[in-house]
């Protein structure tokens, strides 16, 4: 068992607080992403996890035993670094076999577990090469070998992405998800770049300011985002907020009264203030009837849809995704209707938290995964 | 298009031009060391001598002490050099890779005593010299050369040490290996070049030193270069200016090595010494 | 009161941390050791001397007080030195500055065999200053020196001129050959920071009707400015502090007249000996360097 956990763990550098009660339980051969803003604490979760950083407090495990004093070496861990982190006057053989070197293994061993990972990864021409030798993806795919050739028991993965160009991190993204599936191992992965998440990950965990701000399947991210933070990080363009207040069962902006279901929402939704949360693509775009004014600003055809920005009267905007081709002159009237199945919403501050009242699958499915 | 032709010539001979009145000075010394005794005196001066001799050098390696001073001065930079920069590297390791109490004052400290005048500490550590009964012999010069080699060295190996990433001891780690096993493995590897250049560095500064040599040391069998060949000035009846330039070429010949074949440390070294801006 | 039987709090750093910060501690520890005895010890060890009078071939000596210092503020020995030190320092750094600058830019130009110019002119540097002082002793020699016949054949002078036996010349001799000696200091710095230039700052000077004199004040001294304050007061420290060069030159000569604090503090000790006095002065000339010293390690500390 690899399964991972978090239980209270805090950590400060001196006055700054980088997290603040860190609670996570990672399954055995899950693959989670730590997704955020930088600065958001996700890599300083996984470098704790490394053993390169040190909690304040709280107690970090893997498979069930604390590994807060053992040393990274000791943890059975493999990590992908950002910058690959290949030794640079080792040749790409010499990187790969370090850790089984470091781990006692004799050398034929060595040498066949190295050629295992190397006909794995497609890297056996370039065993005698050095490091600077290399493309940025095949760097990329020494330090995966790296990683797998001691078969540890958690891989890290520090944005291993972010350094190349986009057509080879979508094919990168592909090998990794494979790799996963063929591993089965636990993988913690953490990235800024919520594609990958999404794409990647069973579970994501989208941090904030030292927080965790939800923990759920990259659809329940989605479509059941947490708080406002959730809703306006995922998705491109993400969620539109629009600020009103609740009447009865309508959810009243600029005088448009948006009809909801009250029972669709927790008790704590009361009449007042709130936050409406509606995705892009719920945004109906009108030339006339009933709904709320607003005026185009600018379309963005990207050839399978088209982005539209829009500008209420009282100056704020939002995005519809409607579909491409769509013809939409810049200030051009136009009368927006949003569709109920799309409409969130949300508790009027900073981070209000999300009010909708959803049954609960996320836990359901992630159990069984 | 005349000027186009012409400003790469006057760039050329301007600059050419101030370089070779640069370097004069050297030239002369070289063209001195090789004139006869009987061309040295002669109004005006032959800019090119008219008969090469080697004489003097010969009469400096056979008639004087030099081949001493020589010796007593390899020793004392070779191991002003080795001690400074063993210290160095592990210092400079723990400075830059390690967290404790004390670290940034420590490190600033460092920075204080490396632009410390000698003539502060000369008083002291001649006194220290006398008492500890090790004054006038050559380790109680390495043990001043250390006074300002320390405090370079470590601020160069600083500076070193910072430019290679964290992320390779990071990854040394989890591969396994222990702290000192990653200083071992990636660390010192990383580091090599930046060694070669501090040690090119220390050498050089231990190797031209006078001051301290001046004051710890008076007799001519531990003398190092510096005081022994102006103690050969100063001693002769008349100033022989032939020999001493041929010491001077002499006492220069580690410095050409260095610049033929490993010029590019120290430009390095200059980077990392303080100069970044 | 009801206590629940939890896990102690994990509190303060791990033991793996603190192993670490043990080894940190230990490789340091040997530097610290040396530090101590050889740096720190003797810097408190000048002050504490200078509270004595001692003389030097005995060693023995009486505690006087603020003596020493008295005599060195009201003395005039040591504000005499302190101004001679400065017109040194300000002669010989504005040279190096103004041949340095001037030369990094000559030689960042695209000449011939240019990486044989760079070691010519680099060479000085890094030369021994016994070497360069016997050099210069012998070119300025007033019978056979190549310096004043040179003069005289291009007919810049018509006597021979003595050149470290009178002023001003001494002064100006020292001056020139400190700047001769240190000024490819300023040209390696000035040259490295001169290849980071992004061309398309100049291209866009050009683009914007920049002559080469006005790209030289709008793009290049802009980008120079940083790097030259800390060459500024990295040299002022190590010019103000110079000893060798101007010891082997003049001895401080004629009379007085090139004697600094670093010269004034080893005469005091080693020809006057009055060691007591010497150590009240070396310290009454850390002091004045302190401010540069400062401003430095403040600089540094802001990069980093």
């Amino acid at each position: 068992m690899a399964n991972v956990s978090f239980t209270n763990v805090r950590k400060s550098f001196g006055d700054f607080t980088a997290l603040e009660s860190l609670d996570l339980e990672i399954h055995d051969g899950e693959f989670v992403a730590l997704l955020g803003p930088s600065g958001c604490g996700k890599s300083t979760t996984l470098r704790m996890l490394a053993g390169l950083e040190f909690p304040t407090s709280g107690d970090i495990s893997i498979g069930g035993r604390v590994v807060n004093d053992l040393a990274p070496g000791k943890r059975d861990i493999a990590m992908v670094f950002q910058s690959y982190a290949l030794y640079p006057h080792m040749t790409v053989g010499e990187n790969i076999a370090y850790p089984l070197k470091k781990r006692g293994l004799k050398k034929p061993e060595r040498d066949e577990a190295v050629r295992r990972a190397a006909e794995l990864l497609q890297l056996e021409p370039l065993l005698n090469r050095k490091p600077k030798q290399l493309s940025g993806g095949q760097q990329q795919r020494v330090a995966l070998g790296r990683a797998l050739v001691r078969e540890p028991r958690v891989f890290l993965l520090d944005e291993p992405l972010s350094n190349l160009d986009a057509k080879l991190r979508s094919y990168m993204r592909a090998e990794l998800i494979e790799l996963h599936r063929r591993l089965g191992k636990t993988m913690v992965y953490v990235t800024h770049d919520q594609l990958e998440a999404m794409t990647m990950a069973d579970r994501i965990v989208v941090m904030h300011g030292g927080r965790v701000q939800q923990f759920d399947t990259p659809d329940a991210v989605y479509n059941r985002p947490a708080n406002r933070f959730v809703a306006g990080f995922i998705g491109t363009p993400p969620m539109n907020q629009i600020e009103g207040t609740v009447q009865g069962a309508t959810f009243v902006v600029n005088s448009h009264r948006q009809p909801i279901k009250r029972e669709a929402f927790a008790a704590s939704l009361v009449d007042g203030p709130a936050v409406m949360g509606v995705r892009p693509e719920f945004v109906g775009i009108h030339d006339s009837g009933d709904g709320l004014p607003a005026t185009v600003r600018l379309a963005e055809n990207t050839g399978h849809e088209t982005i539209v920005t829009l500008e209420l009267p009282d100056g704020a905007r939002i995005m519809s995704r409607v579909e491409a081709g769509r013809k939409l002159s810049v200030g051009q009237p136009v009368i927006l209707r949003f569709d109920p199945a799309g409409i969130h919403l949300f508790e009027a501050t900073e981070n209000g938290a999300r009010l909708n009242l959803d049954i609960p699958v996320a836990a359901t499915l992630s159990q069984s995964a | 298009m005349k000027s186009k032709m012409l400003r790469p010539l006057i760039l050329n001979l301007v600059t050419w031009s101030l370089v070779l009145l640069i370097s004069f000075p050297l030239l002369w010394m070289i063209v001195t060391s090789l004139k006869p005794q009987t061309e040295l005196f002669r109004i005006p001066p032959t800019w090119v001598p008219e008969t090469v001799t080697f004489e003097h050098y010969w009469r400096l390696l056979t008639e004087t002490p030099f081949l001493t001073f020589f010796r007593n001065s390899v020793v004392l930079a070779t191991s002003t050099t080795i001690f400074v920069v063993g210290l160095g590297t592990l210092g400079a390791y723990s400075l830059v890779r390690f967290r404790f109490r004390g670290r940034e004052t420590l490190a600033m400290l460092v920075l204080f005593t490396y632009l410390l005048p000698s003539v502060v500490l000369i008083i002291p550590l001649y006194l220290m010299m006398v008492n500890l009964g090790i004054s006038n012999t050559l380790f109680s010069l390495i043990l001043a050369h250390t006074t300002f080699a320390l405090p370079y060295a470590l601020w160069l190996l600083r500076s070193f040490m910072e430019g290679i990433p964290d992320d390779l001891e990071n990854a040394a780690l989890v591969d396994g290996a222990s702290r000192l096993g990653a200083f071992k493995d990636v660390i010192f590897p990383q580091l090599l070049p930046g060694i070669i250049s501090t040690a090119l560095f220390t050498f050089i500064l231990s190797w031209n030193e006078y001051l301290y040599a001046l004051v710890l040391v008076n007799s001519e069998s531990v003398a190092p270069l510096t005081t022994g060949v102006m103690t050969m000035l100063i001693s002769a009846f008349n100033i022989e200016w032939s020999l001493l330039m041929a010491a001077s070429v002499m006492m220069s010949v580690p410095l050409i090595v260095v610049f033929a074949f490993l010029q590019s440390y120290l430009t390095s070294g200059f980077g990392a010494g303080g100069v970044k801006g | 009161m009801t206590t629940i039987a939890t896990d102690p709090p994990r509190n303060g750093p791990s033991p793996l941390e603190r192993s670490y910060s043990r080894l940190g501690m230990l490789l340091i520890a040997p530097t610290i050791v040396v530090f101590s005895a050889v740096i720190v010890y003797p810097l408190l060890a000048a002050i504490y001397l200078s509270v004595f009078s001692i003389y030097t071939p005995t060693l023995e000596g009486e505690f006087v007080g603020a003596d020493n210092y008295i005599e060195m503020l009201t003395g005039g020995v040591f504000w005499s030195s302190l101004l001679t030190t400065l017109i040194w320092t300000v002669g010989t750094l504005s040279l190096q500055i103004v041949f340095g600058v001037g030369l990094a830019l000559l030689l960042h130009q695209n000449i011939w065999f240019r990486s044989l110019a760079r070691s010519l002119v680099l060479f000085p540097y890094f030369l021994s200053t016994v070497v360069a002082v016997l050099v210069w002793r012998w070119l300025f020699n007033d019978l056979y020196g190549a310096l004043n016949h040179g003069l005289m054949q291009v007919g810049i002078i018509d006597m021979p001129l003595d050149w470290l036996g009178s002023m001003p010349n001494a002064m100006i001799g020292v001056i020139l050959v400190g700047a001769w000696k240190y000024f490819p200091f300023v040209v390696i710095a000035v040259l490295a920071r001169l290849q980071t230039i992004p061309e398309n700052l100049y291209e866009a000077a050009r683009i914007d009707g920049a002559g080469p004199i006005a790209r030289f004040w709008d793009v290049t001294l802009p980008q120079l400015r940083s790097v030259l304050t800390v060459i500024i007061l990295l040299r002022a420290i190590w010019d103000f502090k110079e000893f060798d060069l101007l010891y082997l030159l003049t001895g401080g000569g004629p009379v007085t007249s090139t004697q600094t604090l670093s010269l004034l503090v080893y005469q005091e000790a080693f020809s006057l000996n009055r060691m007591g006095q010497a150590a009240a002065y070396s310290v009454g000339m850390m002091l004045v360097m302190l401010v540069f010293m400062i401003l430095y390690i403040r600089r540094t500390k802001e990069e980093s």
